[in-house]
């Protein structure tokens, strides 16, 4: 703005005095006519007063807004959390309010807040990634919605399935080509470190081929060897007759 | 009993956790707060959220509010003000792109500004008219800067003084003036200038 002094005041002056001007009750009245001759004769602050005239004017055409009904209810609830009758609409009868008006209002009181909360969008943005990328893992794992709904929870079932992916789980595990590996490698350490022993003569009694008879557990421990024998096999058993007598008839 | 009084013994109650007093807090100021929040973020949704983060603030810092300082109101249009600036920081980029082209938030399919303009002369009825000359005012006042905006809102929709201004912007009161004086010949300016486009 050109700082130029007319009527006794300058430009930065009279928009200095603008406001006070515009309310009408700021300026004395020897100021308020170089105020208003300034006005009249000045190039850029007579289209300022206009202008901010006009702008007063706009604005002032601007009415109050009334806000929403509920807003009074969701300030209380995220403040205080207790919410009076007054902020719900009585009734002109002056009855009570219903029971199920009664509900409705204790749970507004509740889910209100949560459903604050989840309509954040840092809420709905995680629970999105949460779900992508559990559904991502899932069909990766090879897992398809209608096989779900086949699956039996039977105990049976159950322990079938899980009996057969443990044995699975090891297949896959012991048919590892590393571990089988690793497994043969420990083996021949093991071996390599085991100090050479002659080796133990087992007796196996599958494989006794010495044609000498078992010896038996059940023989008579508390016999003595001055007790008279009064029977005894001999070593050898008598070879059996194969022959029969038959009886004629 | 003066308000002032009134005001502060709400206050004391609120604090010695007296619900009623804080709900009759909140039925005496948010009314203006809300309308505040809307004139300056320029739809019902950011300022129900708006005034709804007020009342939060104000819950938690109620015990620090000083009668001495200043009014209650003064020292709630401060608070206003900060989240407001906080909101208009957060959402400079989505505004960029704001014109007088685009339509108001609650009316989305509302036609743009100027058609709106071209439209008024045409229009049978004569609140009708207004109504959308109010709404075109309203539009045109979101596209003053968040400094003069707040000023001629504090000014001409809620009525308050210079110094309660100052005090709540925390300026000097010759830069409220100047704020003032400066939206309001602007907002008039972008009015005139959009009417000479349309016609």
């Amino acid at each position: 703005m050109v700082d130029e002094t007319k009527h006794g005041i300058d430009c930065t002056e009279f928009e200095a005095l603008l406001s006070d001007a515009m309310d009408g009750d700021g300026l004395s009245a020897a100021r308020k006519q170089s105020f208003e001759a300034h006005r009249h004769v000045c190039a850029v602050c007579g289209p300022l007063f206009a202008d901010a005239q006009a702008g007063r004017e706009w604005l002032r055409s601007l009415e109050a807004v009334e806000p929403p009904a509920h807003l009074v209810h969701n300030i209380l609830v995220a403040t205080s959390g207790v919410v009076s009758r007054r902020t719900l609409p009585t009734r002109a009868d002056g009855r009570t309010t219903p029971l199920g008006e009664r509900a409705r209002e204790w749970w507004d009181s509740y889910a209100a807040p949560v459903s604050a909360f989840v309509r954040q969008p840092r809420f709905a943005m995680s629970f999105g990634m949460i779900f992508f990328s559990f559904s991502l893992g899932l069909s990766v794992a090879g897992v398809k919605p209608k096989d779900v709904a086949k699956v039996s929870l039977r105990p049976a079932v159950v322990r079938h399935a899980y009996n057969d992916a443990q044995i699975k789980v090891v297949q896959y595990y012991d048919n590892i080509r590393f571990v089988y590996e690793i497994e043969s490698k420990v083996r021949e350490l093991k071996r390599a470190n085991t100090p050479a022993e002659p080796a133990e003569q087992k007796q196996n009694p599958k494989n006794n081929t010495s044609g000498q008879p078992e010896q038996r557990q059940d023989r008579n421990y508390s016999q003595d060897y001055n007790q008279p024998v009064f029977a005894a096999l001999r070593e050898a058993p008598p070879a059996v007759s194969t022959t029969t007598n038959r009886r004629s008839v | 009993m003066e308000e002032a009084q009134v005001v502060g013994l709400l206050v004391r109650r609120c604090v010695g956790g007296d619900a009623a007093a804080w709900e009759e807090i909140v039925q005496r100021y948010h009314r203006r707060i809300y309308n505040v929040c809307y004139r300056f973020a320029g739809d019902s949704d950011n300022a129900q959220d708006l005034t709804q983060e007020v009342f939060i603030k104000m819950y938690r810092t109620l015990n620090t509010y000083d009668s001495g300082k200043g009014a209650f109101m003064t020292w709630v249009t401060a608070i206003t003000r900060n989240l407001l600036v906080d909101h208009f920081r957060k959402t400079k980029g989505d505004r960029i792109t704001d014109s007088l082209d685009s339509t108001a938030s609650e009316h989305e399919d509302a036609q743009p500004l100027s058609e709106r303009i071209a439209d008024g002369g045409l229009a049978p009825d004569a609140a009708v008219q207004k109504r959308e000359t109010r709404e075109m005012v309203h539009l045109a006042l979101q596209s003053l800067s968040p400094e003069l905006r707040e000023a001629v809102i504090l000014r001409d929709l809620q009525d308050m003084d210079y110094r309660e201004i100052a005090t709540a912007l925390r300026v000097p009161e010759g830069t409220v003036k100047s704020r003032i004086n400066r939206g309001r010949a602007e907002l008039a300016r972008l009015l005139q200038r959009t009417y000479k486009q349309v016609i």
